[in-house]
């Protein structure tokens, strides 16, 4: 019985025949992937060569695993990448889920409309800031001009302040040279990132609790919830699947660093580069200074090492969300 | 007796339900307006500083309310530089324009293709197309690649070719056409139409909102990349505007981090602060006045891509 109901077996040449319309449609976008993504995998070779241009990616000298024992051997560089890219992205993820949470919570107990839409339109505005936009408006906020006096210890302001200086001159404190002071930029870029993506990341879960029951609600309204409880036992619970799949998409993206975002704000400013560098950056940077077969492999290791976590993260979500995984 | 203690019992229930519900009200408020206020005032500063008189700038900082106001600083960038940032506006609209045309006829082909259940195949596809999601050659392969054999180094089509295909915008399609009904397709093929003639006359005009969703995605996508160009684009003429901005800011980031020895910083000449601030608006302009617009398609593509197929 079962057979018949199951389509004919044809083979693929039939398929290909009868379907060619369809199958022509798929080439362009395949060929793109093809030359921009599957044939850079083959350039991967680099990794273990010591590559020149002239000899070209098959041709340089091959120099077996040298170029990963180089960088995994105490490259205090690499290492440090390692660390602010587990660092920024840990606790973009952590301060970046709450915060979203937390606007979408707020955004639904908001009920005059004007107030709402102004304040969303407000929220959602960052996404749509390229990080150099954002870079060039971070300085409006950071630029510090002032000197202080050798001998008398005096403040001199020798130009236009940011905000931040102002505020810190309002209140009796000393201004910083925030472009010369590596310390803070973690901070600034876990903020900024968090900030850029809180109103568009507030929308999924906004949408996610535009799909609950208003039943639950009601009957908890008649036993007497308050919103703080209905928030606390319903909304929250309720958006835990979720947090749980963003999460994990998050945890497999973990060793990717965002090297628009480190660029767009810092740049060329090597000061601030060590504090805030990525395992992204600091591959963009070694292409020059210590050739291209070192940045390969370290390119390498991060492309495995995702691909690793990504299958993990899905494996852990389908045992989560009954066989659904996230691709 | 007992019923009045009840009714006074659930009566005070009551009221110390309501005064914690408007508290919860009150919260929300603050919450949602002290957020906004944290994203439109970065803009709001930037929009004023660059109408502000530099020497106001130099003596008070950086204000919302500026004592004076001028357009002096947009007068000074279009009889200075005007050439060039025009130059860098036609470069950043043609790989717009362009660019947003031929990602959404490449996209809109193969997630029509792989929305049909008849296509034997269609898994596979998708497969090929999310793999790349998942693993990638990393930066140095793709780069020398595009470089070496595609000759992209100052090519304008590095800026479009490269990210020209999107997998998560076709899945975000592949959605869309998804929910068309078969019924119709097969009503066109009794008539005689061809799988080319129902994407064109079925598919797509049944897709408008679907459409201007992903193409906005992708216009906002080539409008804000200067990360291309950043790879391989030296020569000035085909800089587009976000990175004739990015241009602007390294120079003045490389100065302020006090590593320039001061020979050299007096040499580099620094855009004035509020020239850089109106650069940025000139950058941002058309995304500022068409944003009251093209909000709600992108809050609807961001529910749509978060409620999974």
């Amino acid at each position: 019985m079962q057979k018949s109901i199951r389509t004919v077996n044809r083979g693929f040449a039939w398929e290909m025949k009868h379907n060619r319309t369809l199958y022509l449609m798929c080439i362009p976008a395949l060929l793109l992937l093809l030359a921009f993504a599957y044939l850079p995998m083959g350039g991967m070779y680099m990794a273990f060569t010591n590559y020149n241009v002239v000899d070209g990616i098959f041709g340089s000298p091959y120099v077996g695993t040298e170029n990963f024992t180089y960088f995994l051997k105490g490259n205090p560089y690499f290492w440090n990448a390692v660390r602010n890219t587990l660092i920024i992205n840990i606790w973009g993820l952590i301060i970046g889920t709450i915060v979203p949470i937390t606007i979408a919570i707020a955004m639904n107990e908001v009920r005059n409309g004007l107030f709402k839409k102004v304040s969303q339109s407000a929220m959602f505005f960052p996404y749509f800031l390229s990080w150099v936009v954002i870079g060039a408006i971070l300085y409006g906020f950071l630029t510090a001009n002032f000197r202080v006096d050798r001998k008398t210890g005096e403040l001199i302001i020798t130009g236009a302040n940011g905000v931040a200086n102002r505020v810190l001159m309002a209140l009796g404190s000393d201004p910083v040279r925030w472009y010369a002071e590596p310390k803070y930029w973690k901070a600034i870029v876990i903020f900024l990132d968090v900030w850029k993506w809180a109103g568009y990341n507030s929308i999924i879960y906004m949408a996610a609790m535009a799909g609950f029951d208003g039943s639950l609600y009601e009957a908890a309204t008649i036993d007497g919830a308050s919103r703080f409880q209905q928030i606390r036992y319903l909304t929250i619970p309720m958006l835990k699947p979720n947090v749980v799949v963003l999460t994990l998409m998050s945890i497999g993206r973990i060793f990717y660093g965002d090297m628009g975002m480190i660029w767009g704000l810092v740049g060329q400013n090597a000061t601030l580069l060590d504090a805030v560098s990525v395992i992204d950056t600091y591959v963009y940077t070694s292409m020059r200074t210590m050739g291209f077969g070192f940045s390969t492999a370290i390119g390498l290791c991060q492309s495995v090492m995702g691909l690793i976590l990504i299958i993990l993260a899905n494996s852990a979500a389908k045992k989560i969300n009954d066989g659904e995984g996230l691709f | 007796m007992s019923t009045a203690a009840h009714t006074g019992k659930q009566h005070s229930a009551h009221i110390h339900r309501s005064a914690s519900d408007r508290w919860a009200k009150i919260i929300a408020y603050l919450i949602v307006g002290l957020f906004g206020l944290m994203c439109l005032y970065p803009l709001l500063l930037t929009v004023t500083v660059s109408l502000t008189p530099e020497d106001v700038i130099a003596k008070d900082g950086y204000r919302l309310i500026p004592s004076r106001w001028t357009l002096d600083t947009y007068t000074y960038i279009f009889a200075h530089s005007g050439a060039r940032i025009l130059k860098s506006y036609l470069v950043t609209i043609i790989v717009t324009v362009v660019g947003t045309l031929g990602s959404m006829l490449v996209t809109c082909m193969i997630s029509y293709a792989i929305s049909l259940r008849e296509l034997k195949y269609r898994n596979v596809i998708a497969f090929i197309c999310n793999f790349t999601s998942i693993f990638s050659a990393g930066l140095i392969p793709w780069y020398v690649v595009c470089v070496n054999w595609y000759g992209l180094r100052n090519n304008i089509l590095a800026l479009m070719l490269p990210s020209l295909f999107s997998v998560w915008y076709m899945f975000l399609m592949r959605t869309y056409f998804k929910a068309i009904s078969p019924s119709l397709y097969d009503a066109a093929k009794i008539d005689g139409a061809g799988h080319m003639t129902i994407f064109f006359r079925i598919a797509l005009p049944l897709s408008i909102t679907a459409l201007l969703t992903v193409g906005l995605m992708y216009a906002l996508n080539y409008w804000n990349d200067w990360w291309h160009a950043l790879m391989f684009i030296d020569n000035r003429d085909l800089y587009p505007l976000q990175y004739y901005l990015y241009s602007i800011m390294s120079n003045v980031n490389a100065v302020s981090s006090g590593r320039v020895p001061s020979g050299a910083a007096a040499n580099i000449r620094l855009p004035a602060e509020t020239v850089k601030m109106a650069v940025t608006i000139i950058t941002i302009g058309p995304i500022i006045f068409l944003y009251p617009f093209i909000q709600r398609y992108f809050v609807k593509g961001i529910m749509m891509g978060a409620v999974k197929e």
